[in-house]
């Protein structure tokens, strides 16, 4: 092709090209620039919150420190002190893991809930809405609603199990050892329960319809169905309820405070109310340091671990493709 | 093998009827294609069959037997679905080996009928993966592979190619008519593309607004449309069709002009009628018109090569008249044109109740 049209258009390309001025800086850099600078504030804001308390945290895990007195090394001194001489820190270890009860019956009465509200029945916006309201309601008073609730002299429970002639005598759930934190577990549930329903809903609806049909077809029953099609599909949602739980069990430390303050005794106390007694009753921030440390341990561990069991796609939404 | 029959089939959303009381027969080893515009019901009548749907009246029967409240899994069908349906957490294998589960063969005979489905569609390669590792033609495959691994006594197919590129659904169409013509299983195959329709039927059913409106070879449809909707329907590019008046002898289009001397035979009434000619029958006029044929003088638009042969799209009295004719054209966009057919080959509709005059 070497026609007089074809020099005439190597021409104009020259000249545009000349016209264009080079860019200061390269196209890739630019980019990059732009990226690090929408991600700054958000940078510093995780930094002087997060990282840096966190960093401070373990510091202080490894020192002697109490406010207004100067810092030492103590090396494993405190955590020596929470594995071998506190035996409230292993009870409130073995709290924390019964609390995490929440997780497993949360998630199952979140799918069958699911499964129901799935169904074509009239006002299943309403049972969603309802189901779902306790999540957004403010934990302090959804402890004091329990409080009451739990009640033995006024109690709607207590009420309710005298009527029925379960009990002959009104039941203290919350001053009560044996009752205590299995109360609270209940409360827990409750409370998450309509979220988790939401994130299982949202699995379900986004499992095509098509596929239940070709599953009917192809032989498969009711339970068939559930077990080798809704539940696979689920696990995403299942997994990221499974987290979302685990991180509850670390943290609700608002419920517990509200309902028991950890009472009667250390019964209710998880490992965050008695972090929060040790740092803010006791002063010893230093212990409190070690115990944090190993929260954060057990709660990475744990989240690994169902990321890992998950498959790597927890809260994943597209399962089509 | 089966036979399958509707019987005054009536499906109702609430108290919307969407399919009108239909009544169709297909033959043992058929392969009936329902084809209409969207909407029709034609995936409405496909999903009664399978069960998918609850039939608010009249009866399906399959093999003779009401299967009308028959659950999908005893009814020994197949169905392949548009989107395909596979189920996206199971390998390639798992997808075929799923219906077998419940049907009660064991492993080994599970693993030799994947197998040799397998080897029918061209997907040993593929068994190990999942469908999202597939191309569009592959998932395809799958889907009859899963459709055809449990000898079924009739085939559903939801218009199975159309997520497919023109290319492909070209040569998924030929598998697919191969695949019929070695498993003689009767089949029902629901498209809105009549391409499809002509190539793979043995017989059409042509669907409107939840009515049969004509059921036949793919021959008859084309060359004997029972109803004006079958007409514009069936052909590509459609028939020509323009309003007409019969006089009793002669049938003269609106401008007064007359269309056909001798309307042999054809709509002894006089009224208002749809005279009909396909493009392919009509030529450019040379000379005196020889007997039997007629003539319209047209004004042309549009001229388009499509390289086999050329289309010409014209006005006569305000109606768009096209024809196909070779590609060495005189005629010139803008210019008047006499343009010939043989009477043999027109049709002539009653206008307002849109069926074919004989
Ligand atoms: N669940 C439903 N509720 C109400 N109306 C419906 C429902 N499903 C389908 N219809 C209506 O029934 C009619 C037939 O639908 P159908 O899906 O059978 O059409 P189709 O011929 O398959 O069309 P397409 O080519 O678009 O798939 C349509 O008018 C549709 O709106
Ligand atoms: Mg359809």
């Amino acid at each position: 092709m070497d026609t007089p049209s074809r020099h005439a258009d190597d021409r104009k390309t020259a000249v545009v090209a000349q016209r264009m001025k080079k860019p200061f800086l390269s196209r890739k850099t630019r980019h990059l620039a732009f990226v690090w600078m929408l991600l700054l504030p958000a940078l510093l804001v995780y930094f002087a919150y997060r990282a840096v308390p966190l960093a401070w945290n373990v510091v202080l895990s490894f020192s002697f420190w109490a406010p207004g007195k100067p810092i030492r090394f103590a090396g494993l001194y405190q955590y020596q002190e929470l594995a071998f001489y506190d035996g409230i820190f292993w009870e409130v270890l073995k709290n924390t893991a019964i609390f995490m009860l929440v997780i497993p019956i949360s998630i199952m009465l979140a799918l069958a809930l699911a499964l129901l509200v799935d169904q074509k029945i009239t006002g299943r916006n309403i049972y969603r809405t309802i189901i779902f309201l306790p999540y957004p309601m403010m934990v302090v008073a959804v402890g004091i609603v329990w409080r009451w609730l739990y009640n033995d002299n006024v109690g709607l429970i207590n009420y309710a199990l005298r009527s029925m002639g379960l009990i002959s005598r009104p039941i203290a759930f919350l001053e009560s050892y044996d009752f205590a934190l299995a109360a609270v577990i209940a409360a827990a549930v409750w409370q998450i329960l309509g979220f988790f329903m939401i994130i299982i809903l949202t699995g379900l609806q986004n499992i095509p319809p098509h596929l239940y049909e070709a599953a009917r077809i192809d032989g498969a029953r009711a339970h068939h169905r559930f077990w080798r099609i809704t539940l696979p599909l689920l696990r995403p949602s299942l997994f990221l309820c499974v987290i979302l739980g685990v991180i509850a069990s670390f943290t609700s430390f608002d419920l517990i405070y509200t309902m028991t303050n950890g009472g009667p005794g250390h019964a209710t106390d998880l490992l965050i109310t008695y972090i929060y007694k040790a740092a803010f009753t006791l002063s010893r921030f230093d212990y409190a340091a070690a115990m944090t440390v190993v929260m954060f341990v057990l709660f990475l561990a744990l989240a690994l671990l169902t990321n890992r069991l998950a498959g790597g796609d927890a809260g994943k939404v597209d399962i089509s493709d | 093998m089966a036979t399958v029959e509707f019987s005054s089939l009536v499906k109702k959303y609430g108290p919307l009827e969407v399919v009108h009381s239909i009544d169709l027969a297909i033959r043992d080893g058929e392969f009936v294609v329902l084809v209409g515009p969207s909407g029709c019901g034609k995936s409405t009548c496909l999903r009664m069959l399978a069960g998918l749907e609850e039939i608010s009246g009249g009866k399906i029967l399959i093999d003779g037997q009401i299967v009308n409240e028959i659950e999908p899994r005893d009814r020994n069908i197949a169905m392949v679905f548009q989107d395909y349906a596979l189920y996206p957490h199971m390998s390639v294998y798992e997808n075929m080996a799923f219906s077998l589960q419940y049907r009660g063969f064991n492993k080994k005979e599970i693993k030799t009928r994947v197998a040799a489905a397998a080897t029918t569609l061209g997907l040993t390669d593929l068994l190990d993966r999942r469908p999202k590792q597939l191309s569009g033609g592959q998932r395809q495959r799958v889907a009859m592979g899963r459709a055809i691994v449990r000898d079924p006594q009739v085939f559903l197919f939801d218009e199975p190619l159309s997520n497919l590129d023109a290319k492909l659904r070209g040569s998924m169409r030929i598998e697919i008519k191969k695949l019929h013509r070695r498993l003689g299983v009767t089949t029902v195959y629901v498209t809105h593309d009549q391409v499809e329709a002509m190539t793979l039927a043995d017989r059409v059913v042509v669907m409107n607004n939840g009515r049969i409106e004509q059921v036949g070879t793919p021959e008859q449809v084309y060359h004997h449309p029972e109803t004006l909707f079958v007409a514009s329907f069936i052909g590509s590019p459609t028939m020509n069709l323009v309003p007409a008046e019969h006089d009793g002898t002669l049938l003269r289009l609106n401008d007064g002009s007359v269309l056909i001397r001798q309307p042999e035979n054809k709509a002894a009434q006089p009224g208002a009628k749809m005279f009909g000619v396909r493009p392919e029958d009509v030529t450019v006029a040379e000379g005196p018109p020889p007997e039997g044929h007629s003539e319209v003088e047209v004004v042309v638009d549009v001229i388009e090569a499509l390289g086999a042969d050329t289309l010409v799209f014209a006005t006569v009295a305000g109606s768009p008249f096209a024809a196909r004719v070779p590609p060495a054209t005189r005629l010139q966009p803008g210019a008047s044109a006499r343009l010939r057919f043989p009477n043999d080959k027109t049709h002539l509709f009653d206008a307002d109740t849109g069926k074919a005059l004989a």
